[in-house]
């Protein structure tokens, strides 16, 4: 004799089904997405990167952000998750560089829209250096939003 | 089709789930440890570079996020006494989650796989035992919980495993050793200040190797990742992580995945308890020390100690699970010793090296003992 099947029956079946799907999607995502979020791939490469960062102000002049700042702002206490906080030197790419160079793009900006008390920097601009897995070097040049602050001051 | 089904529609019982119930307090205190020294120290998440997933996602303000840290921490170390254990296994997974899904830069592999396991014990009943809730109730016997969200929690565990190794094989890099080649070179140092000997770092150094090296890896994870749905593979599997996890925690700073992943093992574990059948003479001290230990030792519930006094009888007699043929499995002396220490979990990596020598059948139904144990037969897995 089949078993009545109730509401409950067919519930834990749609959301086991949910629950299988989306984790399909999200390994699936994992392969082309910046950013790996639930989708586990561990490891991916053993690539390095370096960076060096400066602020443009609207004369052009272009400052190392590692020298004084206006505002007092420095970069390593602005940006300090994912290994972007001392980003001169060579170093890995903990989730490859994908997810790594979209996080220094994304903190690029965050830095130009939140440091308030600094009214000469134009824009930031990263000049990147990429080691894929020890090929290369590659270089990337990354700017930030242009500051609606500059020239204020 | 009728596992699956079973999965769906069974009942089991989930005591074995208990060491992750009480490892995942001092886990969840671990992965909040960087968030809370921040906070105490007058930090939080939005004073420096963060990346929010969406713009609808709820800010709390600074005091409510600082409390909410500590309200998931106390709740963390309440699930592990198993104090309100569905509330605050519900609080934990719901404060960790708020906090992983904040900002994109806190995403880490090893804080996915913690929120997967601390979902899992916030939709199963895992208060039922070794818990104060337990200790309050005095209900002898916990009814029997529904499998399907162990069965998910099953799914979800074994994708770190094989999404890992899968995203390796697809990868030219990864399974030529390249990846673990420069990995090594770059970790070397690291490894050796956690004790990993020179002479091991001087054949990891070798490219050779890694060729090698590459390819044990990323099948060692596929193993892992597939063999533990399987019964006849489980064990190997089991083995396999253990060995996977150790050595990544010697070779990388991965946060709280290792020990994450070797508390999870547990949920592997068949989801019946006490069906196998120990009974040890009471004229025999060795025999009474056995059943003190499996009594202390037996973190999974996978047995039921008996004694039994008289002439003739073996110190230790084992009623194993019914073998393929329905008939419980008997295992006297040595071999039930062995038999015991292979399914405890702190001996069972040892002990399955040992072999068993001898196996004994009992005619079915000729005791109440083996009724018993043929009568806890539901399902597998």
């Amino acid at each position: 004799m089949t078993p009545r099947r109730g509401g409950r029956w067919w519930a834990r079946r749609v959301v086991v089904g949910l629950v299988v799907v989306a984790q399909f999607a999200l390994v699936a995502r994992a392969y082309w997405a910046d950013h790996d979020v639930f989708g586990f791939q561990m490891f991916p490469e053993s690539s390095r990167w370096q960076a060096e960062i400066v602020r443009v102000d609207a004369g052009g002049t272009r400052h190392d952000v590692r020298d004084p700042w206006p505002g007092g702002y420095r970069w390593g206490d602005l940006v300090t998750a994912r290994g972007l906080g001392d980003p001169f030197s060579a170093r890995h790419a903990d989730t490859g560089l994908a997810s790594t160079t979209a996080f220094l793009r994304a903190s690029l900006d965050w830095v130009a829209r939140n440091t308030p008390d600094d009214p000469e920097t134009l824009y930031l601009e990263a000049v990147v250096t990429l080691w894929h897995n020890g090929r290369g070097p590659q270089t990337e040049v990354y700017r930030s939003v242009t500051r609606p602050e500059a020239g204020a001051g | 089709m009728r596992t699956l089904q079973r999965w769906l529609d069974g009942t089991g019982d989930l005591r074995a789930l208990v060491p992750l119930r009480i490892a995942a307090g001092p886990l969840v205190l671990l992965h909040l440890r960087p968030f809370l020294a921040d906070a105490i120290d007058g930090r939080i998440y939005a004073d420096t570079f963060w990346q929010p997933y969406a713009s609808w996602y709820p800010e709390l303000p600074r005091a409510g996020y600082v409390a909410l840290l500590w309200v998931t921490a106390v709740a963390a170390v309440a699930l592990s006494a198993g104090l309100f254990t569905r509330v605050v296994a519900i609080v934990t997974a719901a404060g960790v989650a708020y906090n992983l899904f904040l900002s994109q830069t806190h995403f880490h592999h090893n804080r996915a796989f913690l929120l997967i396991v601390l979902i899992g014990l916030a939709v199963l009943p895992v208060g039922r035992w070794g818990s104060v809730d337990a200790m309050l109730r005095r209900r002898a016997v916990p009814a029997p919980a529904p499998l399907w969200p162990l069965g998910l929690l099953r799914f979800e565990v074994a994708v770190a495993y094989w999404a890992s190794g899968l995203s390796k094989l697809i990868d030219g890099d990864w399974w030529g050793g390249l990846v673990t080649r420069l990995r090594i070179e770059q970790y070397g140092d690291l490894a050796a200040s956690r004790g990993v000997p020179d002479w091991m770092l001087e054949i990891a150094g070798n490219a050779g190797f890694h060729w090698w090296f590459a390819k044990v890896v990323v099948l060692t994870e596929l193993a892992i990742g597939v063999g533990l749905f399987w019964r006849r593979t489980r064990l190997v599997s089991v083995w396999l992580a253990i060995g996977f996890h150790l050595a990544i925690e010697a070779f990388a700073d991965v946060q709280v995945f290792s020990l994450a992943g070797l508390a999870a093992l547990v949920i592997w574990v068949t989801p019946r308890s006490g069906d196998r059948i120990l009974t040890v003479h009471t004229g025999n001290r060795s025999a009474r020390r056995l059943a003190a230990a499996v009594r202390w030792l037996d973190w999974t519930g996978r047995f039921t100690v008996t004694t039994a006094g008289g002439t003739g009888r073996p110190a230790a007699t084992l009623i194993d699970r019914p073998g393929a043929d329905g008939t419980p499995v008997i295992r006297t002396g040595r071999d039930a010793v062995v038999m015991v220490l292979r399914r405890l979990p702190v001996t069972f990596w040892a002990a399955a090296l040992v072999p068993i020598r001898t196996e004994r059948r009992r005619p079915p139904s000729s005791t109440g003992e083996v009724r018993a144990a043929a009568s806890v037969e539901g399902v597998g897995g």
